[in-house]
């Protein structure tokens, strides 16, 4: 254990304590996302945009463009919020780019691991967003979020291409709902 | 006025010699008097350990206590927040809080207030990482090195810390620059379990993943224009009716409202007991690093109440390579070197350098110089002299990233003399 | 008001059956200084039914330095009167009533009087006053729980003479899946489910309970009969399991519920075994001897022992629940289905042997119910039973365990809470001796010390634990508080007898086994059994 006060002298304390006066610059949770910018190591089809300016990190966008794959031509536009419990707690991720695949639903939510369930405070914003990437190369029929896109992907593949292709290139309507052609906007 | 022989028992302590307590212990009225007037403790929350801390630290002779909540009382709050009742419900907890200990033991000042520096001692009785995690930023921030790396004692902020589950619960002191803080060990605390959002839509197999199906997916997209508020009741009785469709569509039982009230606000049941015990803990530890009147916990005290009594007192240690206490790095410059010249410094100054391939710069929220990203952006500070980009009149302290660090290198920059490390 | 929003969060840990039987509980308190008005004060808003305070003292300027349910206006006035009132305030469903008068002449003057209560706390009583209380608790099967605040030093003894637990509610559980010996019901519908014509999705979420037993069937058809049980042959129960995962050219397809399987292959080869309370439990005397007396627990382990001879093959009856798995909603429904249905056939054998005990035994064969049993069942694997010696055989010079109390006090990790368990016993011989408490006038307080420590000596000498060292230092902090009640101490031992009060009344969770020394100079606690 250790002094700290010493009640017979009084409190010189005070004065020093004064003196210092500083707020908090920063959450913790900001000074790690910091780390995380300063080394993002995006692959060339990647881009990213802070819309609040440099200094307000913790919401920002990214734009993926399939380099190839199914998805090859398309543009995917991407919201990034990251919590101040960053990295105890994973970035909130969201696909604003309405999209025809089978691990991403029509409002956007993502079913990719490392954003929920095996999330761990030593992942990064790059491994996040190869996990996106990768998500655009191997769409995974297998754990749908959209069960309708996912059927099709395994019981009509040919056909399924044929849909992707159609929806991000020039935007067609899948089974009554449309998907304009995704050139990374926020669509609907 | 003071009664005669109120703090007889407490007095025995403060006033007589003993042969278990801290450093430079001084037995003496002065404690007491130091207790009742200079010592000012802040209390951080007003729930079910801030109620019980409120209590026992006016019962241990703390004088000026401040105590800050931002919450209103709630009914289920009544099973352990003993300081409100019924009538109390929808009112602040902060206000309703102090009143009421005000009214029981004279002398005794609260008032809610909002300013950190004042207080010798900060007393946490949070629910949340996040809320403590702001705090220990809060206390760190004052702490300052001396040139030999330790700590100054006139800069050290010291907290307490609380925290319960069911039966089981923990006390721990922190003592920002001599035992760990919050960030050094955020290990302690395991990540909350979430489902996989492909389960929730697909494959449900329990009551908890059709209640976050109808939380997760239904609600943005039935009920895209309203925030979902965990505290309005008819949003929770909506996620409940939808959880409850979901598990008749799929034949899985076990769907209540309580359940949906559990999975939907993460509920971590706190019950009376344990708050006692772990606040009273707190507070015994508050008393003896204030007083020194006996031998203070080394730092962590675990207790576990569901199988007979088990509990564990453990000194965890500091991570020397901390980015919110480690001392850092003291680096002398002059107010006229660029941005670019301080990096280079940094890379060919013979201890710092090894650490550094390519290092990013960060003054608080202010990016200075990021590679990355950011780098067309902030290019252009390079070339601009230090005293263009800090607040000189302050202490400057930049954070350097590297691939080659674990964490952010802290930098504290001292202005004049020649360029360069100050570490020995 | 709504009782079940108020007491929200302490259902969520004891359940709605743990609330009634707090809201049916009649507390007890004995001296209402703060350890007992502290204890009382989270027993009350947890919603016991009532309370009753026994005390016959005045409220005293130093009873308002320590207690926060005493208050300023009642000075001089009956402390037993102010501390109910305050303690009603604290929630209107819960009764409340007082007694004015001494503890000690209470006991003497009238012993039934504690004859109507569920749980007795008895705070601050000397160990005579203590010893006799004992005695009368246990002639009317009440619980007790005794408390004391000495200075920095807190004390908690639970005294009857046994408690039963089926809702241990342990932070473990093991999962009873009986992979590798399946019953009949669940042999079949693993066999029904074909990996080799599955469709990819539906192989991919086949559960891995379902895949682990098709290859402990497989391993076992090739091995005699064994299971694994080297390292090398464990690696290969866990490649042949691999060796089934879908491939695209060799490589094999992410599918998690083989990760699953692969990473629980070991409840294949090593089933949960009965813990070794259950078995102690299982062996006891009580159980062999089933009389209309009987309570119904030693009824149920009777009836659940010839089920494990009989019916179970020497395994328990199964739980019945599983743990999550990857796998379609389907099939893991129809699996839990086939798991429930053993686990209540395994319930209704056991129902069957507790209605030829209870018939034996004179009693109506259906006065325990069909959904006790089955919740008996479903806990089985963690029943606890705890017994405690009286006070008189823990102290009494003929009975005591001085060996124990040797070795407490000389191993590290003990040595200074059993000197404070010695230091608290001693103290009280020196305030009969004496009539004062050590340390109790700042001028004594070093010659105190030396008398209390050769009344520690003396008393170590009867238990036959002569020799043993009781540190100087603790003696001194002992008489330095001078059996002061300081606040916060109260307030972690109240608690600890509020949480210990919850276990006993509610039946669940272990209570402590023995004697709770908190030594709030250390931070740390021991529980000794001596």
């Amino acid at each position: 254990m250790i002094k700290l006060f010493s009640v017979k002298e009084k409190q010189k304390k005070d004065a020093a304590a004064a003196a210092n006066g500083k707020a908090v610059k920063q959450s913790a949770g900001e000074l790690r996302l910091q780390k995380d910018i300063s080394e993002l190591d995006l692959p060339k089809n990647v881009s990213i945009r802070f819309p609040d300016g440099q200094d307000k990190i913790m919401n920002f966008e990214i734009t993926l463009k399939p380099d190839e794959g199914l998805y090859k031509g398309g543009a995917f536009l991407f919201t990034f919020a990251v919590p101040s419990g960053y990295p105890h707690d994973p970035p909130k991720v969201k696909c604003l780019t309405k999209v025809y695949h089978p691990n991403i639903d029509l409002e956007g939510n993502i079913c990719l691991n490392i954003l929920r369930e095996d999330w761990k405070p030593v992942l990064t914003i790059t491994a996040v967003v190869y996990g996106l990437n990768f998500l655009f190369l191997a769409p995974n029929p297998d754990d749908p979020l959209n069960k309708e896109a996912a059927q099709m992907m395994q019981q009509s593949p040919a056909q399924f291409e044929r849909l992707v292709s159609q929806s991000i290139t020039r935007g067609c309507a899948i089974g009554g709902d449309y998907f304009p052609p995704a050139r990374g906007e926020r669509s609907g | 006025m003071e009664l005669e022989g109120r703090w007889r028992d407490l007095d025995y302590l403060l006033t007589r010699q003993g042969n278990v307590v801290g450093p430079g212990f001084e037995p003496g009225q002065e404690i007491r008097e130091f207790l009742q007037d200079g010592c000012r403790v802040l209390v951080v929350g007003a729930g079910g350990l801030g109620c019980e801390l409120l209590k026992d630290l006016a019962l241990s002779g703390f004088g000026n206590i401040d105590v800050i909540d931002m919450d209103t009382i709630d009914v289920s709050n009544l099973n352990r927040q003993f300081l409100f009742r019924m009538g109390d419900v929808g009112k602040s907890k902060a206000e309703v809080a102090s009143a009421r200990i005000m009214e029981r033991i004279p002398g005794v000042t609260e008032k809610p207030l909002d300013f950190y520096e004042q207080f010798h001692v900060i007393v946490l009785g949070l629910d949340s990482l996040e809320a403590r995690r702001y705090m220990n930023s809060v206390a760190c921030s004052f702490l300052e090195y001396d040139e030999d790396g330790q700590p100054d004692l006139s800069t050290v902020k010291p907290m307490v810390d609380g925290g319960t589950e069911g039966f089981k619960g923990h006390a721990r002191v922190l003592i920002p620059g001599v035992t760990p803080c919050f960030e050094c060990t955020l290990w302690l605390f395991p990540p909350q379990t979430k489902f996989p959002l492909c389960t929730l839509a697909e494959t449900p197999r329990s009551p908890a993943h059709c209640i976050e199906y109808a939380k997760i997916i239904l609600w943005p997209k039935e009920r895209p224009d309203d925030t979902f508020d965990a505290d309005c009741e008819e949003h929770m009785k909506w996620v409940y009716s939808k959880a409850l469709a979901r598990a008749a569509e799929f034949g899985i039982q076990g769907v209540t409202y309580q359940l949906t009230q559990g999975v939907v606000k993460n509920i971590i049941p706190a019950i009376a007991s344990t708050n006692a015990i772990v606040a009273a803990q707190c507070t015994l530890e508050a008393l003896k690093m204030v007083t020194m009147c006996s031998t203070g916990l080394n730092n962590y005290m675990m207790y576990v109440g569901t199988d007979g009594v088990y509990t564990l007192t453990t000194p965890y240690e500091r991570d020397d390579k901390c980015p919110i206490c480690s001392p850092g790095v003291s680096y002398a410059v002059q107010p006229t070197t660029t941005l670019r010249q301080l990096i280079d410094g940094l890379m060919e100054d013979p201890d710092l350098g090894k650490h550094l391939s390519a290092p990013s710069v960060s003054y608080g929220s202010t990016n200075l110089y990021m590679r990355g990203a950011l780098e067309a952006q902030t290019r252009a500070n390079l070339d601009k002299p230090i005293s263009e980009l800090v607040d000189t009149s302050d202490n400057v302290v930049l954070h350097i990233n590297d691939k080659r660090l674990v964490s952010a290198m802290k930098i504290r920059l001292k202005f004049g003399g020649s360029n360069g490390s100050m570490e020995t | 008001m709504d009782k079940s929003k108020r007491y929200d969060r302490g259902i969520r840990v004891w359940g709605a059956h743990g609330q009634e039987a707090l809201e049916a509980a009649r507390v007890c308190l004995l001296n209402a200084g703060p350890t007992g008005t502290e204890a009382l004060k989270n027993l009350v808003l947890g919603g016991i039914h009532s309370f009753t305070i026994v005390d016959g003292a005045k409220v005293t300027p130093a009873d308002l330095g320590n207690n926060f349910l005493l208050t300023a206006d009642a000075l001089a006035g009956s402390r037993a009167q102010c501390a109910t009132e305050c303690l009603k305030e604290l929630n209107e469903s819960v009764a409340g009533s007082y007694v004015e008068e001494a503890p000690r002449s209470l006991m003497n003057s009238n012993p039934d009087f504690f004859r109507q209560f569920t749980l007795v706390i008895a705070t601050q009583l000397s160990e005579t006053d203590a010893t006799n209380l004992d005695v009368i608790c246990r002639q009317h099967g009440v619980r007790l729980l005794l408390l004391r605040s000495y200075g920095l030093v807190g004390y908690l003894r639970p005294s009857m003479p046994e408690h039963r637990v089926i809702e241990s509610k342990p932070d473990s559980k093991v999962d009873d899946l009986r992979l590798a010996n399946p019953w009949p019901e669940l042999a079949a519908y693993v066999e029904s489910l074909d990996l080799a014509t599955a469709e990819d999705h539906v192989h991919s979420h086949i559960p891995y309970a379902v895949l682990l037993a098709q290859a402990a069937k497989q391993w076992q058809q090739e091995h005699g009969g064994a299971l694994p049980s080297s390292t090398p042959e464990r690696a290969a129960f866990k490649e042949l399991l691999k060796s089934w995962q879908r491939n695209i050219d060799g490589i094999p397809l992410e599918e998690e519920n083989f990760t699953e399987a692969v990473s629980n292959a070991h409840k294949v080869w090593a089933p949960p075994s009965v813990p070794s309370e259950l078995r102690a439990i299982l062996a006891d005397p009580a159980a062999d001897t089933i009389t209309a007396k009987s309570p119904d627990y030693w009824v149920l382990v009777a009836a659940l022992k010839r089920f494990i001879e009989q019916e179970g093959q020497g395994q328990l009856p199964l739980e019945g629940s599983i743990p999550d798995m990857h796998a379609s909603t389907q099939q893991y429904l129809e699996l839990q289905r086939v798991y429930r249905a053993r686990a209540d056939a395994d319930a209704a054998a056991v129902e069957a042997h507790a209605r030829s005990l209870l018939e034996a035994a004179g009693r109506d064969p259906n006065s325990i119910s069909t959904s006790d049993v089955k919740h008996f069942c479903k806990h089985a694997r963690y029943l606890r039973l705890v017994r405690w010696r009286s006070l008189a055989e823990e102290t009494e010079a003929s009975s005591c365990r001085g060996e124990a109390l040797r070795s407490a006090l000389a191993a590290e990790d003990t040595a200074d809470n059993a000197a404070l368990y010695v230091l608290l016993r001693a103290a009280d011989r020196f305030y009969e001796t004496y009539q004062r408490y050590p340390g109790a006038y700042d001028s004594e307080v070093a010659e105190d010390a030396a008398l209390l420590k050769s009344q520690a000596n003396a008393l170590l000498a009867e238990c036959g634990a002569a020799g043993a060292v009781v540190s100087d230092d603790l003696v001194g902090e002992v008489c330095r508080c001078a059996a002061g009640e300081l606040h916060v101490v109260a307030a972690v031992v109240g608690a600890i007898a509020a949480q210990e009060a919850i276990k006993l009344i509610t039946c669940q969770y272990t209570p402590v086994g023995g004697t709770l020394i908190y030594n709030a100079m250390a931070s740390t606690t021991s529980v000794f059994a001596f």
